[in-house]
């Protein structure tokens, strides 16, 4: 355990230091906004605000993809991948921490995204914010899990940058289909639907549960 | 935990096995050939024998090439997994290459299955594709075992690529029983039938479509034993290679 709160220090106190990522992520979440303004026709309507919700998730779930292919590897200059392997603790708390040090970074892409949505679309997400933040939380969860334990893999490959999205992608797609039917029903009625919800905890549990057990595997020195 | 946990330096130095004869395997390409032949000829004969569906009509026949490319494709899937979970635990390279050939010819079947799947639903439903959840799933399934094959190409070292690629097809088999129990699962959104149960194929249908599936899982075992067969001289040739002189066998 203090091993998860050592690298998640270290992660966002090297990413507070360089700032490398979060503004990469931010930048191309909000370029993404501009494109899907572009993209649909007829401007902020009745029915491109219909899509609001899925093409938020979309712009989340690619600039995620960019931030978890840089967390490792940042960890390969000075071999540093190799020291936290090396790590006298337990390997899946050490992915846990990476997990949650961009689950912290991806949130605040998000939330900037969020409002840069709001007011490209002409949304009010004031009512229920606190629920579009619970429903972000755990489809991002999802997202950082599975996509930091592909990240550890990736890094170790040829055209990693490609890797990523090949080896994560197919496992986003449960995540992503529940977030946003979870976000779609809270955008138009202003609840969160039961279903959804149970099923990203669900999700969440087994992708945590599953790298934390196979990291052993995956970090090597 | 540290004596749980497997010394990098020892887990991805070369794994490869000095060459030697496999007699097993031989024996296993020729009979499952040999079978494959003559259950081929009787599939086809009770193919062309088998009544026409008074609904679908010819476009029905796709059933007896199309599920069985299903239960290939599952086979080989899960093939995949089990020597990835025994390639971890044992550490034997004779599981890596049983699931490289597993995952290679799983997709195989796959696609075959993705491509009699539309020919299908366009005579029944009259559109090529449709987002019900065993499409979806099964899609999904077959990018996984894509990514799986890329990750193999794409990765250096013996040992890591085993041990990365075990992981991988270890979690893709998460989707089988999913995709399998699709229907169940999802139920009413749902374009494909029930799974098949015990008497449910109209008379004269249920002996093409078993020996189907025969065909199906001999074709499979033909070709996976073709496969770990070509990926062995393919790793004998590199350690003969690697250590500078001619591979004499043992």
């Amino acid at each position: 355990m203090n091993a998860l709160l050592a690298v998640l220090w270290k992660d966002l106190l090297t990413e507070w230091r360089s700032r490398e990522r979060v503004v990469a992520m931010l930048l191309l979440s909000l370029l993404m906004v501009v494109v899907f303004h572009f993209s649909l026709p007829g401007g902020a309507t009745t029915e491109t605000r219909s899509h609001a919700p899925g093409l938020l998730w979309v712009a989340y779930c690619f600039a995620a993809l960019l931030g978890l292919g840089r967390s490792f590897a940042l960890e390969l200059d000075n071999d540093a991948i190799a020291s936290l392997a090396r790590a006298p603790c337990d390997r899946g708390w050490v992915l846990l921490g990476k997990a949650l040090a961009n689950f912290a970074i991806l949130a605040f892409v998000q939330a900037a995204t969020a409002c840069a949505f709001a007011l490209v679309f002409e949304l009010d997400l004031t009512p229920f914010a606190l629920e579009l933040a619970g429903a972000v939380a755990l489809g991002s969860l999802g997202l950082c899990s599975v996509g930091t334990f592909f990240a550890a893999i990736s890094v170790r490959t040829r055209l990693r940058e490609v890797m990523l999205p090949m080896l994560a992608l197919p496992f986003y797609i449960p995540v992503l289909a529940a977030a946003a039917r979870s976000t779609t029903a809270l955008f138009e009625t202003g609840a969160l639907p039961f279903e959804p919800i149970q099923f990203l905890i669900v999700t969440d549990a087994s992708y945590l549960i599953a790298s934390f057990v196979l990291a052993d595997f995956i970090l090597d020195e | 935990m540290a004596d749980t946990r497997i010394a990098d330096t020892d887990r991805d130095r070369d794994r490869a096995s000095p060459p030697r004869q496999r007699p097993a395997l031989g024996v296993l390409i020729r009979a499952s050939g040999a079978a494959l032949l003559l259950s081929t000829a009787l599939w086809a004969y009770f193919v062309y024998a088998a009544p026409l569906d008074h609904v679908q009509g010819r476009i029905q026949k796709i059933l007896y090439v199309h599920v069985p490319c299903w239960f290939a494709a599952y086979a080989g899937f899960a093939l995949t997994a089990v020597c990835g979970a025994l390639y971890l635990w044992k550490n034997d390279e004779r599981f890596d290459r049983a699931a490289v050939a597993g995952a290679e010819v799983g997709v195989l079947f796959c696609t075959l299955g993705l491509v009699t799947g539309p020919i299908w639903a366009k005579g029944t439903w009259g559109h090529w594709w449709a987002w019900d959840p065993r499409l979806t799933l099964t899609l999904v399934l077959w990018f996984i075992y894509l990514s799986y094959l890329l990750l193999r190409s794409f990765t250096e070292g013996s040992a890591r690529t085993a041990r990365f690629a075990a992981v991988y097809g270890i979690a893709g088999l998460a989707a089988v029983p999913l995709n399998y129990f699709a229907i169940e699962l999802f139920g009413g959104a749902a374009m494909h039938p029930d799974n098949l149960a015990r008497g449910s194929l109209g008379a004269g249908m249920g002996m093409p479509f078993a020996w189907g599936v025969v065909s199906g899982l001999l074709a499979f075992a033909h070709l996976v034993a073709q496969r770990i067969a070509l990926e062995s001289e393919r790793r004998d040739s590199s350690w003969a290679v690697a250590r500078g002189s001619g591979a004499e066998r043992v």
